[in-house]
């Protein structure tokens, strides 16, 4: 009962310090952008207290807000599929992009595209099924006992990375449809086609997710202390992980299918997280959540506001920051 | 005094509503644009942002520069263009850029700017015009139709009329050989790239008196060197992105193959990409040019 009060209180202070840093960052970045007004100004109508100036308004509630709305989303799904992955393979070093779930689903979305369909449910329908192709080879390739667990899962992802990268560029170079004219910028993780529509499509498949693996949470937390444990404490493994892993390849694809390729951002928040709150599950979902979308949101910050003109892909940022965390990750895991 | 009836109110009221709906109307028209878009326009567009360098060709031809508050970051074309606020490239715009302009008209091209970009600024209430300039006659047709928005109809006329009286030149210079020679349009360095029957560049090659051995259905077909020399073309003319700088480096590579005609005559020529990648009045200019090029004994150099 003393442990069960105890996590209770911590995920409270972690709901709250998290909804203040991701409400921090939302702020910063809804008053922040490349028209280069007065951050003053902006707040002044986030909060209500000016209404003169329309431009500003429209800019701020249709242009940044949709687009921040899409980076929390983002950034929260990315941070759970790190986690779940991290939990279900028992391999601290997995995460979407990494396994080449991410490069699958991109996959699916440039056929999809080339095929004409609406970006949803068409693409997003098409990039789950290329997502759910190679979650399935990644399971078979690292379901062997005679190899060493944790190099081999990562090894299959590089190289399950390495053929998507060689099929989406097979694809682009068959075709010049117009359709494909960014396809260099989706590829590379980039937020920039967020709308109020898409970002309200997207919440809608993406919030009930994340309501169900808060559910799974404490499965999730029996399955990393082992299989074994898990069954004889009463939790159908087999049916748990299979869930898991499908819906996590569906978050994971609805925002492929928006964003393109984001790299590295399932590694960086659920690691810090874990080390600053422990591994329970409980508390890491919805801090993964809150963190991740305040992650996704500084990250995309930097890509709108650092170049002098224009932008540059998101993932560009995520993956300067995630690689190095990513080798850290790993030179540590190896001691 | 009696109290108006709540009949006479009305009476009057719906007078008043219906003159201040002609007076909003007298200020704006409604048109249709070449993506079949109806929308309401300005009649006087004062704030116009131009989503395309040739679209800011066009404006500073017809004189409405004054009213022209925005470009895209390769509007380099007059010089003027340079100094105003840059709102993105073509295919990249930057609607917050766009937006924080505060235009009362946006002047897109059809095959160049994406459509969702212009669905867009559309939804944020900026009209967005399009329009569909693919060759000399709709680039005349384009400058007709901006002319119209931007209230400057007989410059337009005068430019339109113009520029089809200097095709009408061409046309007559070229009358006078029947010799076609075989060009190659080189567009792209590495890979090769050049330019199939259904763009601008080939109209103008077919025009200025040549026959463009990469006509066929692809628009932008990709070459290999082997490809190129079986194809012996008598001239070779680069558009090259990069300019100058590797200009020799280019000429060098196909120098190295002296079977080619065209470098046994020495008949390997650069022009700027500005003149012929854009859809704007300066493609008169890139025709004239180009029948110096394929057609040099016609003004006298053999």
């Amino acid at each position: 009962m003393a442990a069960q009060t105890s996590v209770t209180k911590r995920l409270l202070l972690v709901i709250v310090l998290l909804t203040g840093i991701l409400a921090a960052a939302v702020l910063v970045a809804l008053s922040s952008g490349s028209s280069r007004e007065g951050m003053g100004a902006s707040l002044a109508i986030i909060f209500g207290q000016e209404d003169a100036n329309t431009t500003l308004e429209t800019i701020i509630w249709h242009l940044r807000f949709p687009r921040v709305l899409l980076a929390v989303l983002v950034g929260a799904t990315l941070s759970l599929g790190g986690l779940v992955f991290q939990a279900l393979l028992r391999n601290p070093l997995a995460e979407p992009y990494i396994l080449g779930i991410s490069g699958g689903s991109a996959i699916g979305a440039i056929i999809g595209i080339m095929l004409g369909l609406s970006r949803f449910p068409g693409v997003t329908f098409c990039a789950f099924i290329g997502s759910l192709a190679t979650l399935a080879l990644i399971l078979v390739m690292s379901s062997g006992t005679t190899i060493l667990k944790k190099d081999a899962l990562l090894l299959s992802g590089v190289m399950v990375n390495a053929f998507c990268s060689a099929v989406i560029m097979f694809l682009v170079s068959l075709t010049q449809d117009a359709r494909l004219q960014n396809i260099i910028f989706w590829l590379m993780g980039d937020l920039s086609s967020a709308d109020s529509l898409t970002t309200g499509i997207l919440a809608l498949i993406l919030i009930p997710c994340f309501l169900v693996l808060f559910f799974f949470s404490h499965a999730m937390n029996l399955l990393l202390v082992g299989k074994e444990t898990a069954q004889t404490m009463g939790l159908p493994v087999k049916t748990v992980t299979v869930v898991l892993l499908v819906l996590t390849s569906l978050m994971v694809s609805a925002t492929v299918s928006y964003s393109g390729l984001l790299g590295f951002v399932g590694l960086v928040m659920p690691h810090l997280l874990r080390l600053i709150w422990g591994p329970d599950h409980r508390v890491l979902v919805p801090a993964c959540i809150l963190g991740g979308g305040a992650y996704l949101v500084v990250c995309d910050l930097l890509a709108r506001t650092l170049p002098q003109q224009g932008e540059m892909p998101a993932g560009v940022i995520t993956a300067l920051i995630g690689a190095p965390v990513f080798i850290f990750l790993l030179k540590k895991s190896r001691r | 005094m009696i109290p108006p009836s709540v009949k006479t109110i009305s009476f009057w009221l719906v007078i008043v509503l219906f003159a201040l709906f002609q007076l909003s109307q007298a200020d704006a028209k409604a048109v249709v644009d070449q993506m079949g878009r109806r929308m309401t326009v300005p009649d006087a567009p004062e704030r116009i942002v131009a989503l395309a360098p040739s679209i800011t060709e066009i404006i500073f031809a017809l004189g409405r520069q004054d009213r022209l508050k925005g470009v895209t970051t390769y509007s380099n074309y007059p010089p003027e263009a340079l100094i105003l606020p840059k709102v993105g490239t073509y295919i990249r715009l930057d609607l917050e850029r766009i937006v924080a302009l505060n235009p009362d008209l946006c002047i897109a091209t059809k095959d160049g700017n994406p459509k969702s970009a212009a669905d867009r600024l559309t939804e944020l209430n900026i009209p967005v015009y399009a329009v569909n300039p693919r060759d000399i006659e709709t680039v005349a047709q384009a400058v007709i139709e901006i002319g119209g928005l931007l209230n400057a109809e007989e410059k337009a006329r005068d430019l339109a009329e113009q520029m089809h009286a200097r095709v009408q030149r061409v046309k007559t210079q070229v009358a006078k050989t029947d010799q076609r020679p075989r060009v190659f349009f080189q567009i792209g360095v590495s890979p090769i790239v050049s330019i199939g029957t259904d763009t601008f560049i080939n109209e103008l090659i077919v025009l200025a008196g040549g026959e463009n051995i990469a006509a066929g259905s692809t628009a932008y077909p990709r070459f290999s060197r082997e490809q190129v020399l079986a194809l012996a073309p008598e001239v070779i003319i680069i558009s090259s992105m990069t300019r100058g700088a590797s200009f020799e480096h280019i000429k060098a590579e196909w120098q190295s193959w002296p079977k080619i005609p065209a470098v046994q005559n020495h008949r390997i020529d650069i022009v700027d990409s500005d003149l012929f990648d854009r859809p704007s009045p300066r493609l008169v200019e890139a025709l004239e040019l180009l029948v110096k090029l394929i057609h040099p004994e016609l003004f006298g150099n053999p």
